[in-house]
């Protein structure tokens, strides 16, 4: 029996590494060990306050903080009872967004497309394509600010607190940002050709998808859970239910699965669930491509990204412009702290994500409950991993591991979130 | 010849070196004062044996950790701790403040999960002497990049040594304390320029506590404002609670 092992993947968020077994040239076993260490969230936030937990949970990621921060500022909401307004819900769209544009633009340029181009890094592009590298600056930078201009900085927002925002950014500075949102379009329609020319394999997963759909919107702020396979739509709040974690020996992250099979969370479940919610360029986009909707093949989740990214460019000119038209507060109203237990959901670039809290009359956190995206999708790229192995074991070493490094990014992993 | 330099992660969630690529503008120039060595992160490759300036990322919960950053010290002539997580164990170092062994339980149950050689969240400087500090959690792009100039040039670390509270009253903001709210602004490093109390929050001291603040004075203050003057010490469990002190 031979081992072939990848450690410390490279270009995907966190430590993991690839483990391929082989007896006798056939594939035997093939593993993604998560190594990365954990932290503990879950139990680090019991006996703090009730307004302590979104700082702690945000610090879960550096690339989707918004959405641990807003998850857990929902989920806190809901055992208080505390309904915010309109303007505090768009905003929190729009700081959740800015994290899109900024998660797809780095795992797509950065992360993924060196591996298309046979280059280490997406760094010596610089000399070689100036234009996509500026491209992908452009988009990146775009969200950054989006999320800086509402949130305080890119990185673990400040403003965000349990009822609202603790302070707005101006109505010229959004009509600023509307006005850049929409000249990105351009940019974010070109990457978005760019990953369809990339030739993937035609591989199909066996999992489930499942991801929040709305009957208004695009689903990321808030919406039921559906499962295309089982055709099903239940509240997120009540994902304990559907959703089942179990500890697996090899990984510091558990793995889920729904009604025992294993399934995929992210942008190709997305546009699977809601491609019909999709805003107008971005629907085309997705048709001119010739990407049909539902789609099994995970690879595919790399321009479904891109995909998105058009949506959110479009999309979130479109939130300014209502959001600038609302009037009403973001200033958090009075609130009874009380003893309760409330859970959550959005969409965070990665996939959905789910945040529960039980909280005592003091204010203080009695126990916690995170799921991230990456979790929930280790079970289902590790069967992934195990069908395609074998139909690519006949390459040479260096392309089987970089089909199968291919294949982990595709699901754009956040080991990091995954072990929390 | 370009320093080589290395990013190494330990337990973090990456915000950190998520933050170095946050510098768009002028990304391509700071990496064109270095020759990029190794990065998980952004780069395909291994560790080198050789390299001269070591970025460190995260607190040290492992035994493995440890290990690399011996490694590390070893390798590298200047050594730089990124982030709270790395230069006071900050949010990882939560987890270090009641039975840690228990913690395991709550999260996996009687599971067994990979977990190996698993040890209290320290900062970095617990195992290895450090050089230069870019403190924050996430930090602030342009300090990494005047750090790390710094560090190439062999100008000594500079970080900043007192309290906040001073910048802060020129921002003309509003003293939280003054409003019966707990701030961290008396007790935490500046450099900041104040952020989260311009934006309406306290601060929670992030950036470390002061080599120059007089803890038993700031809880004489917290009581005179009318507040349980133990909410300070608290408060700074959050990002110090191995209350690591770098002077
Ligand atoms: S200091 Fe904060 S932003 Fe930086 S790695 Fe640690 S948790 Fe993330
Ligand atoms: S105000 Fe305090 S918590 Fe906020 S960034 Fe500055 S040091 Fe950190």
């Amino acid at each position: 029996m031979s081992t072939l092992t990848v450690e410390h993947v490279a270009r995907i968020e966190g430590h993991g590494t690839i483990t391929v077994e082989m007896e006798s040239g056939v594939v035997s076993d093939v593993r993604m060990d998560v190594i990365e260490a954990a932290r503990f969230f879950e139990s680090m936030v019991v006996g703090r306050r009730f307004d302590e937990v979104s700082l702690i949970t945000s610090r879960i990621c550096g690339i989707c903080s918004p959405n641990h921060a807003l998850t857990s500022l929902k989920a806190v909401e809901a055992a208080f009872g505390i309904e915010v307004s309109e303007r505090t819900e768009l905003l929190r769209k729009l700081f959740v967004y800015g994290s899109y544009l900024q998660n797809h633009a780095t795992h797509l340029y950065v992360f993924a497309a060196p591996d298309f181009v046979g280059l280490p890094s997406v760094f010596p592009l610089a000399q070689t394509h100036p234009d996509i590298v500026e491209r992908a600056l452009r988009i990146k930078k775009t969200g950054n600010d989006l999320t800086t201009l509402i949130g305080g900085r890119p990185v673990h927002p400040i403003t965000a607190v349990v009822g609202g925002f603790s302070a707005e950014p101006s109505a010229s500075d959004l009509r600023a940002m509307a006005v850049r949102l929409e000249a990105l379009v351009a940019d974010t329609v070109a990457t978005a050709e760019l990953f369809q020319s990339f030739e993937v394999p035609s591989f199909e997963t066996s999992g489930e998808m499942l991801a929040l759909v709305d009957d208004d919107d695009y689903a990321i702020y808030d919406g039921e859970t559906a499962a295309l396979d089982a055709g099903w739509r239940r509240p997120a709040a009540e994902y304990r239910q559907f959703i089942a974690e179990t500890v697996v020996g090899h990984s510091n992250a558990k793995h889920s699965t729904v009604a025992g099979r294993t399934f995929m969370v992210g942008s190709l479940p997305r546009i699977n669930l809601s491609s019909d919610r999709l805003m107008p360029r971005a629907a085309k986009t997705l048709a001119t491509l010739g990407i049909a909707a539902p789609s099994r093949n995970t690879f595919l989740n790399n321009v479904c990204q891109a995909v998105e990214l058009v949506d959110a460019a479009e999309r979130c000119a479109m939130y300014i412009d209502r959001l600038l038209g609302v009037g009403g507060s973001t200033a958090p109203q009075p609130f009874t702290i009380k003893a309760g237990s409330g859970a959550a959901a959005s969409e965070a670039p990665r996939g959905t994500l789910y945040h529960a809290y039980s909280i005592d009359d003091d204010g203080i956190v009695v126990a916690g409950d995170v799921i991230t995206p990456t979790a929930q999708n280790l079970g289902n790229l590790e069967a992934d991993m195990r069908a395609y192995a074998p139909t690519i074991a006949h390459l040479p070493k260096d392309e089987f591991i970089l089909s199968m490094e291919k294949l982990v990014r595709a699901y754009d992993p956040c080991l990091s979130c995954s072990v929390h | 010849m370009a320093p080589r330099v290395a990013i190494i992660g330990l337990a973090s969630d990456f915000g950190c070196q998520v933050q170095v690529t946050n510098m768009e503008d002028h990304l391509l120039d700071v990496l064109g004062l270095m020759d990029l060595s190794y990065w998980q992160l952004a780069s395909s490759g291994h560790l080198p044996d050789e390299y001269d300036v070591a970025v460190i990322e995260g607190a040290v919960t492992t035994a493995d950790h440890a290990e690399a950053l011996l490694k590390a010290r070893e390798t590298a002539a200047v050594v730089i701790a990124i982030g709270s997580c790395a230069i006071t164990g900050g949010i990882p170092a939560l987890a270090g403040t009641a039975d840690y062994d228990a913690r395991y339980g709550v999260v996996y149950g009687d599971g067994v999960a990979v977990a190996r050689g698993r040890q209290l969240p320290a900062p970095v400087s617990s195992v290895i002497e450090v050089d230069y500090h870019v403190p924050g959690c996430p930090i602030d792009p342009a300090e990494f990049v005047t750090v790390l100039s710094r560090a190439i040039m062999g100008l000594k670390d500079d970080m900043p040594r007192d309290p906040m509270c001073a910048i802060c009253k020129t921002q003309e903001n509003v003293c939280f304390l003054d409003r019966g709210r707990a701030c961290l602004g008396l007790v935490t490093r500046t450099g900041c320029t104040a952020k989260c109390v311009t934006l309406g929050r306290p601060c929670t001291g992030c950036r470390g506590i002061s080599p120059e603040a007089n803890i038993p004075a700031a809880r004489l203050v917290y009581a005179e404002k009318g507040l349980d003057p133990l909410e300070l010490d608290r408060l700074f469990d959050l990002y110090n609670a191995a209350r690591e002190v770098v002077v």
